[in-house]
């Protein structure tokens, strides 16, 4: 995370602050370690066999039976790869969509100028004040009438564009100095040829940050698909990984092994993108 | 001459898709949520007959209206209260990057990557009658089905969930401040926790309003955590105004009563996010 300090104070090194630095990292290294438990707790577990969970054993015992079991069931009864495909398409739809239709939008604003510019750009405020759960009945009456129940369209079609995703192509679309517009004109290059061939990669970086926001963000939706997606061939990870939970008799093994089968990929992708992913999160949403 | 004329329809054509999508997905439903309000719908949600405002009149009167406003009030000021405090101690613990940090940090910030569905699914296990936590605690407490823990149990999860992105805000609010202030307060003989709430918070109080209002507004959509850990429950305690818009609309097919409560969740998330703005017109301190 690269989060840095506008400005730092040098000190001489003495040994003895050494020491407090160091046992300040380890006391925030073990903070830190407490506040991921849950998912340490879930971790560990999943390995120990359903029937031990609701009245753990002595320690020595769990150890001696830990088990791949919670996996197996997972892997032999639950269609997870298929479950994790449909979540792959879905992010890989809304990504695509938003990710073209949010550069159309941001070029449009920073680089013509048009009437009823401003009046469009309010458009995108008042949608962002509409929150989604007060559209979902009508959103999913919509769908309904238009038979795409059960459809990928139909998972994708309310998040194929948001209002933070223009807001942040349009940060990084203004930054492009409009001399090199004016210069690739008068070099015969189109408008469209314009965007896709330099204003485009230009804004890369960004395109990296909303990709792993929007990544993140769509194979972690729940209403939604949950509405949408009613045949199994159809479901999301998430519905998937939500049907063990709400069952009777709940089977805490699977469900731990579920949910954590669930997170290797958001949180893989989480790790290796935080810096593109922070950049994007903290541009632009706070001013000041 | 020519070329300009030739080139004006494109921005239109660019924002075309935009206006389509709002149009459909936002605004539209929007308009058609206040049109259902004022109808009986019949089973697939078109309008039947015309009863005006009584629907309103119907729902508002009920006691689990009133209850569900309750418990959705309750449950937005612990989230948005707990998630800013949790949020705002690991960021004073961060305020300085050494060698490491990057490790807790990421420690920190991890649930931002952890769906709602997959913190239920630890929890429902942690917080379950004969879970984790009892036997840590060495108490038999069902969390999740009892009435007087219940919603503090959900808000808890909410919190653990929505402590990252808040951290994240508010580290770089804190790291914004200059070193020379601070150094000049401790100077001038100002403790630690003088120099948090008397400089740090002031000066990074853009984040501090933007991470309470964006926990409080964020604790209205916590349907996932509801839905699987208590399903309203235990005696309609966690029956916050999203999970009420869910089972009218979809488990008991009344989509005009699920209007009327969505439209009173507008109202307050609308209402919510206008004081947001006056307290930062009036508090906030831009650098």
């Amino acid at each position: 995370m690269k989060i840095e300090k506008n400005s730092h104070i040098v000190t001489a090194a003495a040994p003895k602050r050494k020491w407090k630095e160091r046992a300040g990292f380890l006391f925030k290294f073990l903070l830190g370690l407490f506040f991921i438990s849950p998912l340490l707790i879930g971790f560990v577990f999943s390995f120990v066999p359903s029937e031990y969970l609701n009245n753990l054993p002595a320690l020595q015992t769990i150890l001696d039976n830990l088990t791949l079991d919670n996996y197996r069931f997972i892997l032999d009864y639950i269609p997870i790869f298929r479950f994790l495909s449909n979540s792959f398409i879905v992010c890989a739809i809304i990504i695509l969509v938003q990710v073209l239709f949010s550069s159309f939008a941001a070029y449009a604003f920073s680089f013509f100028k048009f009437r009823g510019s401003k009046l469009l750009f309010q458009l995108i405020l008042v949608a962002m004040m509409i929150p989604a759960e007060v559209t979902v009945i009508a959103n999913y009456l919509t769908i309904q009438n238009w038979n795409l129940i059960n459809t990928y369209i139909g998972l994708c079609a309310t998040s194929l564009l948001g209002g933070t995703s223009i807001f942040m192509m349009r940060q990084s679309y203004m930054q492009i100095p409009k001399e090199l517009k004016e210069a690739s004109l008068v070099d015969g290059c189109g408008d469209m040829r314009f965007l896709f061939k330099i204003a485009m990669p230009l804004t890369i970086p960004t395109i990296a940050s909303l990709a792993i926001f929007l990544f993140i963000s769509a194979y972690n939706m729940y209403f939604w698909p949950m509405l949408i997606a009613q045949n199994t061939d159809m479901q999301t990870i998430q519905i998937g990984m939500a049907m063990l939970v709400g069952t009777e008799n709940v089977e805490y093994g699977h469900v731990l092994a579920g949910a954590m089968i669930s997170i290797i990929i958001p949180i893989a992708a989480f790790i290796i993108g935080q810096d593109y992913l922070i950049k994007g999160m903290t541009s632009g949403a706070v001013k000041g | 001459m020519n070329q300009i004329r030739k080139r004006k329809p494109l921005p239109y054509l660019l924002l075309l898709p935009m206006v389509l999508l709002f149009t459909t997905f936002t605004f539209y439903p929007f308009l058609r949520s206040i049109f259902l309000s004022f109808f009986v719908t019949d089973p697939l949600g078109n309008p039947a007959t015309f009863v005006g405002l009584r629907n309103y009149e119907r729902v508002m009167t009920t006691s689990g209206f009133s209850k569900s406003i309750l418990s959705t009030v309750k449950f937005a000021l612990m989230v948005g209260v707990g998630t800013f405090s949790l949020a705002m101690v690991l960021a004073l613990l961060c305020i300085k990057p050494q060698k490491g940090s990057r490790i807790y940090q990421t420690m920190y910030s991890l649930p931002i990557a952890v769906a709602s569905v997959p913190v239920s699914a630890l929890a429902s296990y942690i917080l379950s009658k004969y879970g984790i936590l009892n036997q840590i605690l060495g108490t038999d407490i069902a969390w999740l089905s009892t009435e007087a823990t219940a919603l503090a149990a959900c808000a808890a999860v909410t919190i653990w969930s929505g402590v990252g992105t808040s951290f994240i805000f508010l580290l770089v609010g804190f790291r914004n401040v200059p070193d020379e202030l601070l150094e000049c307060a401790r100077l001038d003989g100002a403790g630690s926790i003088r120099r948090i709430i008397h400089v740090i918070l002031p000066l990074a109080s853009p984040q501090v309003f933007f991470v309470i209002f964006l926990n409080i507004v964020n604790s209205f959509k916590a349907f996932a955590i509801i839905k699987l850990l208590t399903q309203k429950g235990p005696n309609d305690s966690t029956n916050i105004l999203v999970y009420a818009i869910y089972s009218n609309a979809f488990l008991r097919g009344r989509f005009e009563t699920a209007c009327v409560y969505s439209l009173v969740l507008c109202a307050i998330i609308f209402v919510v996010t206008r004081i947001q703005l006056l307290c930062e017109k009036r508090m906030v301190h831009y650098q």
